[in-house]
């Protein structure tokens, strides 16, 4: 899955997000920051990747359905928002002990930048295991295109 | 010609030792874990696993959570932006032996992994009256 991510690596397990979240307190990036970027590890994460005729965003929304995930576009803006409530086995659980509480709970909305040149209103969205897949199409004036070469 | 032969020789190799550092490097799943009586209950979100590829495994008092990210990607896909970077999810847990390894109940919903852990027997809460002296 997404080949040449490796490209984009900075970190190796999410296990030393505390440690990287420390240090970029500490020692904030020097470069100019993504306008709409966030720290890492918020929910949902999003991937994105481009095919020749189309742009791809996977929203890993895990124990979300597709009545709870809102996906909007504006300006080449996409927007994911929506609501994890807590499971149904903890709202039955009379007073629980709480060991951990890693998993993200509430209201939550991220956005991020789309490439230029995506035919919107073809755009199509399914969820799967937790998945949410943001299929869009590229214009059809900016697929690659192959230029046949004549014999002069 | 030969420089450009020279140059792509030594990648090969380099490109599998990429390979198989991917295949080591898994994702820790967010839990939460709670106790209700007579049991605990771990949840974990491990989006994009299905029910044919999540591996849970007790031995020796250690629970292992592991799971596959299968998703549908066309040929050709590459990655523009990606903080979801690894295929795997794994994590494990020490039980404690008050835990009946036989009787956990696992599920998995839209990514979401339930699992319960009862108690055995012997080690459930249990009430002691007083009686008036």
């Amino acid at each position: 899955m997404f080949g040449d991510l490796r490209r984009f690596d900075t970190a190796r397990t999410q296990g030393l997000d505390w440690f990287r979240q420390l240090m970029d307190e500490m020692l904030p990036e020097a470069g100019a920051a993504d306008i709409r970027s966030v720290p890492r590890g918020s929910f949902p994460m999003i991937n994105v990747g481009r095919t020749d005729d189309a742009v791809r965003v996977y929203v890993f929304a895990a124990g979300l359905s597709a009545d709870d995930l809102e996906v909007s576009l504006q300006d080449n803006v996409l927007t994911v928002s929506g609501r994890r409530g807590p499971e149904a086995a903890r709202e039955d659980a009379s007073a629980p002990t709480e060991f951990r509480s890693e998993r993200f709970r509430g209201e939550f909305s991220r956005s991020l930048a789309l490439p230029d040149g995506l035919d919107i209103e073809r755009a199509e969205a399914r969820f799967r295991d937790g998945v949410c897949e943001v299929l869009l199409p590229k214009r059809e004036e900016l697929r690659p295109r192959r230029i046949a070469i004549q014999a002069a | 010609m030969n420089d450009v032969i020279r140059q792509d020789a030594p990648q090969a190799p380099a490109d599998r030792d990429r390979d198989r550092e991917r295949e080591v490097e898994t994702l820790q799943p967010p839990v939460d874990i709670f106790e209700d009586g007579n049991a605990l209950h771990l949840v974990a979100d491990m989006p994009g696993v299905t029910r044919e590829s999540l591996h849970i495994e007790v031995d020796n008092n250690v629970l292992s959570l592991e799971g596959e990210v299968r998703l549908e990607m066309p040929e050709g896909l590459t990655a523009i932006y990606a903080e979801v970077r690894a295929q795997r999810y794994a994590r494990r847990f020490t039980l404690s032996h008050e835990i009946d390894a036989e009787a956990i109940q696992a599920r998995i919903d839209n990514g979401v992994v339930e699992l319960v852990l009862p108690r055995k027997e012997t080690h459930r809460r249990r009430r002691i009256e007083v009686k008036a002296a």
